[in-house]
């Protein structure tokens, strides 16, 4: 049925000029990715410029100015460029080969999208022409980054100008992935057969449609605030700086969920294609990402409980903020009862699955404690709010990233990574990982504060911070592994079959790659699809 | 699930009876109730979760011939599912009751406590006891001094560092303000944590019984040298701490007085949200 068709090219010999003025979903998801992982790259050489300085206590290769603009950069790009952009980058990609579209539902605006993130990306490269360096953390708080000369905040309006630019491709985004998944799904696939990354792209599309606004007329009023002399937030005027706080976190708390949904979506595809069985409780599964998303608005005091807010709302907060601990195990204990009875065949994306959710576990774990203001009290803005959020993003999120670059790499190229070496970066990047944020739960349940250029020279926190340092070279060694075996399998691997993993979901009844225009025609779905598991076709 | 809740109740009950003997600080000994309630809980739901996860993950390998697709048949069942959805749920509703009762606690300072005003500036803080007597404790003088070795930068000898005096087992309600930014006001020892932000008092309360020296850090960045923003509290014996505060003792470093705390009375209006 699928005999070559040479009328178009496969998307890798595009010219430049087809790249910059394309429209293909295809090829703005890979500019996605392409971007998203460069970043990812250069925010962890900036965690290893960091975790270098935290060797020993004391100054020692770079000045604190420099470790602050590091510390902003690391923070402002892994969340909003790696954990927020990669998935923009699978969303473009795989929704209309999914739901067997042939392109979003409004190609031009996507491109558009993508070209404001690229802007943003200018942006934050250049804050790194000395004297446009930020310091003011990713949260950029005022007063201290509304004020010139207390505390070198660095450029504020950059840092203004990387949210609206983000915001805006985020909103872009979003319009198309829902308008796309709500109004172009083929006949036979509807809310409750379709696949549960669907699911988790678009449940954390709502929040961006909903929650962006919020960040972006708080960074704006910071904006007016620096440069313009009003004084939303300056207590000198009448302004208050803890509604700052309130304003940004309605946006970014729910953000951890954009960041975070997409990849119980990607855990789902990855796990039960390799069970080779349908995923264990789909309805409850798809439930659960939906009241993350809707309870995930109800809980950003947690983000506040120091700051100095009543102390009824902590307690209100602190209920909301541990009910979303129920969906969420929901989904693990459902992942896991997926494995019952399973044929479990372990290839890369298998194995980069199920450590995701054996790691987010120890980050969901962690996280309860943090939710509850009486423990917080002691850990707030330490170490272990640190090692909390690593697991969750440096863990979950990105090992599951990495599950589906692996997972969908045939797809994507047309050939086979080679195997070894992914399972090995997986092994390396695991190892790693638990030996960097592990000691910074505990390192943090001892006292020490987070985002320290310098730490007092006890004898116990320089171990651990030494400790840390390898963990982190170690993990920098595992994700360079899998990129070379990524790098390594688009150039030289074997040319892959249209569905190596068996898989019954629509993208991989497509050839690989799929054409420019995805499907020849509409394809049949039949009567009971089920995009997950193993079937015989 | 009764067992298991029965379980968590004589684990509370037996963490808040050894609360009651002495302890190093308070209200960290609330604390350390939730924490260790925490602990077991967390180690027993990733037993749970793990050892089931992992037995699979051995016993259902995939086997060419013998084992080649799962279980098609096998895709839900509602009672597991209903299961854990309400597992978790009382646990977490335990967890957060159990965490307000804390909390009440923990915020609310003993009648008796000493009135402690902090005023927090980058970087440093302005101490000032119930009778005036002020104390700086500020480890950077201007923003160029990095060359220090880390036990000269976290010595007492620093610029204007000096011992902040605490009395043993008086309870201490810490009032907080910024005179700049938004710092925080962390006492190791005792697990409190406080935001100082310009324009709003917060408070904070704690009480080291045992003498000797702990560490003050600033937890809320506040720009460059947010990292060396520490105090050291040096803990002594009542009728020490009195002597010192009279002027008796004679203090190690300098006194506040030279410091830009003057305005710090005038200050802008300080309104108090609580």
């Amino acid at each position: 049925m699928r005999e070559a068709i040479p009328a178009h090219k496969p998307w890798f010999s595009a010219s430049l000029w087809e790249w910059i003025f394309t429209t293909d979903h295809k090829k703005i998801g890979i500019m996605y990715g392409v971007t998203s992982t460069v970043f990812f790259i250069v925010a962890g050489l900036m965690a290893l410029g960091m975790r270098l300085e935290l060797f020993n206590p004391g100054a020692q290769y770079i000045k604190p100015e420099t470790y602050n603009w590091f510390l902003t950069v690391h923070g402002a790009v892994i969340l909003l460029w790696w954990a927020i952009g990669v998935w923009a980058s699978f969303a473009n990609f795989l929704i209309p080969l999914m739901i067997g579209a042939r392109d979003v539902a409004f190609p031009r605006l996507n491109a558009l999208g993508y070209w404001m993130f690229f802007a943003a990306s200018v942006i934050a490269l250049l804050t790194f022409i000395p004297g446009n360096h930020i310091m003011t953390m990713w949260t950029g708080y005022p007063p201290l980054a509304s004020t010139e000369g207390i505390g070198f905040a660095g450029t504020t309006a950059l840092f203004v100008f990387i949210w609206h630019l983000t915001g805006f491709a985020s909103i872009a985004g979003a319009v198309n992935f829902l308008t796309t998944v709500i109004s172009m799904r083929q006949p036979g696939i509807g809310f409750f057969n379709m696949n549960l990354f669907l699911h988790g792209i678009m449940a954390a599309n709502v929040i961006q449609l909903l929650g962006v606004p919020s960040v972006a007329g708080a960074v704006t009023m910071l904006f007016l605030d620096t440069y313009l002399g009003t004084n939303f937030f300056n207590p000198d005027k009448g302004g208050d700086p803890v509604l700052y706080q309130n304003l940004f976190w309605f946006y970014s708390h729910p953000a951890v969920y954009v960041m975070v949904l997409p990849a119980f979506g990607v855990i789902s595809e990855v796990v039960s294609a390799f069970a080779r069985k349908p995923i264990f409780g789909y309805k409850s599964m798809a439930v659960a990402i939906w009241a993350i998303a809707l309870v995930g608005f109800m809980v950003w005091t947690h983000h506040m409980f120091v700051s100095g807010i009543p102390d009824w709302v902590k307690i209100l907060m602190s209920y909301t903020t541990l009910l979303i601990a129920v969906p969420t195990g929901i989904k693990i204990f459902n992942w896991v009862a997926t494995l019952y009875k399973a044929a479990i065949q372990y290839r890369t994306p298998m194995l980069y699955a199920l450590g995701a959710i054996l790691m987010f576990l120890i980050g969901g774990l962690t996280g309860i404690p943090l939710g509850i203001p009486a423990f917080d009290i002691a850990v707030h803005d330490s170490y272990f709010v640190v090692g909390h959020f690593h697991y969750v993003l440096g863990m979950a999120v990105t090992l599951s990233a990495f599950a589906g670059f692996f997972y969908w790499w045939p797809k994507v190229t047309g050939k086979m990574y080679p195997e070894g070496l992914g399972k090995l970066s997986f092994w390396v990047i695991l190892v790693g990982s638990n030996l960097l944020y592990f000691i910074q739960l505990i390192i943090g349940i001892w006292g020490m504060p987070r985002r320290y250029y310098d730490y007092p020279p006890i004898d116990s926190w320089i171990t651990m911070h030494q400790l840390q340092t390898y963990g982190a070279f170690i993990l920098a060694f595992g994700v360079l592994l899998a990129i070379i075996a990524l790098i390594k399998g688009a150039i030289s691997g074997e040319k892959a079959p249209d569905n190596p993993w068996m898989s019954n979901s629509l993208e991989w009844r497509l050839p690989s790659p799929p054409p420019p225009h995805n499907f020849d025609e509409p394809p049949k779905v039949e009567e009971d699809y089920c995009p997950h598991g193993y079937c015989k076709f | 699930m009764k067992w298991m809740l029965g379980f968590l109740l004589i684990v509370a009950v037996s963490f808040a009876g050894e609360a009651e003997s002495q302890v190093l600080a308070r209200p960290h000994d609330l604390w350390d109730i939730i924490y260790k309630i925490w602990l077991i809980i967390s180690v027993v739901i990733y037993a749970v979760v793990a050892i089931p996860s992992l037995y699979f993950m051995v016993k259902y390998r995939f086997k060419p011939g013998e084992r080649e697709i799962g279980d098609q048949e096998h895709e839900g069942h509602w009672g597991l599912e209903a299961l854990w959805t309400i597992v978790p749920l009382i646990i977490v509703l335990y967890l957060a009751t159990h965490g307000f009762a804390l909390f009440t606690q923990m915020r609310k300072p003993p009648e008796n406590a000493m009135e402690l005003k902090v005023t927090a500036f980058a970087w440093g803080w302005m101490f000032q006891y119930p009778n005036g007597k002020m104390v700086i404790a500020q480890a950077i003088k201007d923003t160029d001094d990095k060359k220090c070795k880390p036990e000269e930068c976290y010595g007492i000898d620093g610029v204007f560092q000096n011992y902040v005096y605490i009395p043993a087992g008086v309870p201490i309600k810490a009032v907080l303000t910024s005179q700049d930014v938004i710092h925080s006001f962390y006492v190791q020892p005792a697990g409190v944590t406080q935001d100082m932000v310009p324009g709003r008092t917060t408070y904070a309360w704690f009480q080291i019984n045992k003498p000797g020296e702990y560490w003050v850090f600033c937890r809320e960045y506040c720009g460059q040298w947010h990292s060396r923003m520490f105090a050291k509290l040096k803990v002594v014996p009542k009728e020490e701490f009195d002597k010192w505060l009279k002027g008796e003792v004679a203090d190690t470093g300098h006194e506040g007085a030279d410091f830009k705390t003057a305005n710090i009375e005038n200050n802008k209006a300080q309104e108090v949200v609580r």
